[in-house]
């Protein structure tokens, strides 16, 4: 008796908690908007008039987002910083989201991203230093 | 150093054309906001951040197939927050480090013990939000370069709601076109069809009034006794009588009843 008045209990405790997420959620606004989110939604075939619901999956997302931009940021940092000469460089310091810290962050998540070795952005890309210099 | 990176997106993103090109540079810039606040500054192909952006238009579409696909399962079309919370706790499974604790809904009965949900919880309570960066244009519905505005607002009599009447000029031009081809030249069809945009003009139906010089009609009500008895028969005919003169006519209304007063009184009603 006593046991199933404190699950009772906890179960209000719960869907007053899940009341005010949900309320929550109209004040948040998601980094991806509502008309894209309903675009994508629609071309699954989800239907839901429900603008909650639908910010609901664009938090969702956009912690998914957050989450492997920030595995690949510790990526990013774990590895050994090469070494820089000029001093100018060094206070430039800029944090670049590379391929390779993209991928390994995406393999924790199940995602396996196959990305050539070798790309060549520019013409000059993949020349000798010396030689591109000149 | 957030201008400049809008900057860059703007000037990699092609002139889109197409939807579909159009809503993924648009998650793109959601993308590239999201990595700017984790503390990225910028990516070294454009290709890295396409590929991210690919990934999470893949996530969303994920989710909402799982979520539809619940809802249909269970005789619905509407998806509610159930098939959400289901849908979000397979695509946990799959992805184990961005919801843990992805196994524990049906241990419990409560939704919001999801973990997946309370960590969702976590995140809105937890991380800044980041507003998209520009508003997005959206078509108005009562833009007339879509819509043809309503061809004769004039006309009281249909209903606003109704769709507005086709342009004149595709019937018109179809008149012509049957009257250029002579294939039936001699049916009345064609007469008529070549009469009728005289009529309609003759007509004035624009104005929805009446012309101001038109027949006289009178009634004259008429009650025919003749008929034989057996049966209860009432008839009401409207004739024309007669024309007065060119303009006007008189209409008689004839009125044929016949009764069984025996079997009405019987009845307990008058006949009518």
């Amino acid at each position: 008796m006593n046991q199933g008045q404190q699950s009772g209990e906890a179960k209000h405790e719960d869907d007053a908690a899940l009341t005010e997420f949900l309320a929550s959620l109209m004040d948040y606004t998601p980094t991806i908007p509502d008309d894209l989110v309903e675009h994508y939604l629609a071309k699954s075939g989800f239907q839901c008039p429900d603008v909650r619901l639908i910010r609901l999956v664009a938090v969702a997302t956009q912690k998914f987002v957050a989450d492997v931009a920030s595995d690949a940021l510790q990526h990013c940092k774990a590895r050994p910083a090469p070494v820089v000469k000029d001093k100018k460089q060094q206070k430039d310091k800029r944090l670049v989201l590379t391929m390779e810290d993209l991928s390994k962050a995406l393999r924790e998540y199940g995602v396996n991203v196959k990305h050539p070795e070798y790309f060549a952005d520019s013409p000059s890309t993949g020349m000798d230093p010396a030689t591109r210099d000149e | 150093m957030k201008r400049r990176r809008k900057g860059r997106v703007n000037s990699e993103a092609p002139p889109d054309q197409s939807a579909a090109d159009f809503s993924f540079s648009l998650t793109r810039v959601a993308v590239s906001q999201i990595c700017l606040s984790v503390g990225y500054t910028s990516t070294d192909t454009s290709s890295t951040l396409n590929s991210l952006t690919l990934i999470t238009t893949k996530f969303l579409q994920s989710i909402a197939e799982l979520a539809a696909s619940f809802s249909n399962s269970a005789n619905r079309t509407e998806a509610n927050l159930f098939d959400i919370v289901n849908g979000l706790q397979d695509t946990a499974l799959a992805t184990s480090d961005c919801f843990p604790g992805g196994s524990t809904l049906h241990k419990s009965h409560c939704l919001i013990k999801s973990a997946v949900l309370r960590n969702l919880s976590d995140f809105v309570a937890s991380a800044f939000e980041i507003p998209f960066a520009k508003p997005l244009p959206r078509l108005e519905i009562g833009d007339s370069t879509r819509v043809p505005p309503r061809s004769s607002p004039e006309m009281k009599s249909i209903p606003a709601w109704l769709p507005p009447f086709p342009d004149s000029s595709l019937y018109l031009d179809r008149c012509k076109e049957d009257k250029s081809d002579r294939l039936w030249e001699n049916s009345d069809s064609v007469i008529a069809c070549e009469s009728f945009p005289e009529r309609s003009r003759g007509r004035n139906r624009r104005s929805g009034s009446l012309p101001l010089r038109r027949a006289r009609v009178r009634f004259k009500v008429e009650r025919d006794w003749s008929n034989g008895v057996g049966s209860c028969n009432s008839d009401t005919r409207l004739e024309r009588w007669r024309d007065i003169n060119q303009d006007e006519y008189e209409v008689k209304k004839k009125i044929v009843e016949e009764y069984i007063y025996g079997a009405d009184v019987d009845a307990g009603e008058w006949p009518r």
